[in-house]
């Protein structure tokens, strides 16, 4: 679990200082980090409340980024299925981009799913935890680090140290390879939604090249 | 509408939104049979998310300037870090090497 602790600790800060200048309160900043428990979103909404996009705007975009977690929620689905509804209710809370990279691995592991299950409970409360803190003392002092360590690179770091143990057979390499020429070809869409997009193209050149393998 | 209110608003609406999609298909899937070509899709949901998240922020020197040439730190560190993840398949020592191999190339690069 300290991979992905590591890779927050740096990306909070980043989004405390935005909020911050941004000029959220800092009731506000924890509001960001607390309920929408999103880097990517809290980044995008603290950019367009500061630059006077509507608000109505500013929800469609961050709902749009948001809708890896689609993803992410239906690749859990089968793993949460077995247990009860409270628990699902409280898991998808915890659906962020590292508790699904190092919970689905558990998932897949292990044959223990209730085991698996308060894992992955138990690292999206610690996540959760860590998050606020993170995003506190980036509103507070975040400042203070210097751009020039260009500390925010430890973001991508982490999820490429997450990326690599997936690609286990040929197929999930093809489809890591299209996904990532997709996102920087479909740059240019609007509210980011190269992301998703890349990543549906990316499962489409998988199944394509599992089919083609057989 | 004051931006003290633009704030909340955002917050909690992009909060429920969040949530909603989070839970969405895990709610689905809870009650409904997932469809085998569903199933075998989903497999690939962790390599192509996470490659559509790490590879712009590496290629991108800045919001949409592709910089994809060995003068980017950030391509060349992240070349280091990958072999190191490849070998150790250690995530610390690949995020400490990765950041080591970023300040050396940011230096060595510079002027």
């Amino acid at each position: 679990m300290s991979p992905p602790l590591l890779g927050l600790l740096p990306f909070g800060l980043v989004c405390g200082v935005g909020a911050q200048s941004a000029g959220a309160s800092v009731w506000q900043s924890l509001g960001l980090s607390g309920f929408m428990f999103s880097g990517a979103a809290q980044i995008l909404a603290t950019q367009l409340v500061a630059s006077g996009a509507p608000t109505a705007v500013t929800i469609l975009t961050c709902f749009v980024v948001g809708l890896r977690f689609l993803m992410y929620s239906a690749a859990m689905a089968p793993h949460l299925r077995s247990l009860p509804p409270r628990w699902r209710h409280a898991l998808a809370f915890m659906l962020t981009d590292q508790a699904f990279a190092v919970g689905i691995r558990r998932f897949r592991d292990s044959g223990d799913k209730r085991g698996a299950a308060s894992y992955f409970l138990g690292s999206g409360v610690l996540l959760w935890v860590t998050w606020q803190c993170s995003c506190l003392v980036g509103y507070w002092a975040g400042n203070v680090i210097p751009t020039t360590w260009s500390l925010d690179f430890i973001v991508p770091l982490c999820f490429l140290s997450l990326l690599l143990p997936t690609l286990e057979d040929h197929s999930m390499r093809i489809a890591a390879l299209a996904s990532g020429v997709a996102v920087v070809a479909l740059d240019a869409l609007p509210m980011r939604l190269s992301l998703v997009c890349a990543g549906l193209i990316g499962i489409a050149a998988g199944i394509i090249s599992q089919r083609r393998a057989r | 509408m004051s931006t003290a209110w633009a704030w909340w608003i955002v917050i909690f609406v992009v909060g429920a939104l969040n949530y909603v999609s989070r839970l969405s298909f895990i709610a689905l899937f809870a009650h409904v049979e997932m469809p085998p070509l569903v199933a075998r899709a989903l497999r690939y949901v962790p390599s192509t998310m996470l490659a559509a998240i790490v590879v712009p922020g590496v290629v991108f020197t800045a919001p949409s300037t592709l910089a994809f040439s060995y003068t980017n730190p950030k391509l060349v560190a992240a070349a280091v870090a990958a072999s190191i993840a490849w070998r150790s398949r250690s995530p610390t020592a690949t995020m400490a090497g990765g950041m080591v191999a970023l300040w050396l190339a940011q230096w060595a690069l510079r002027g």
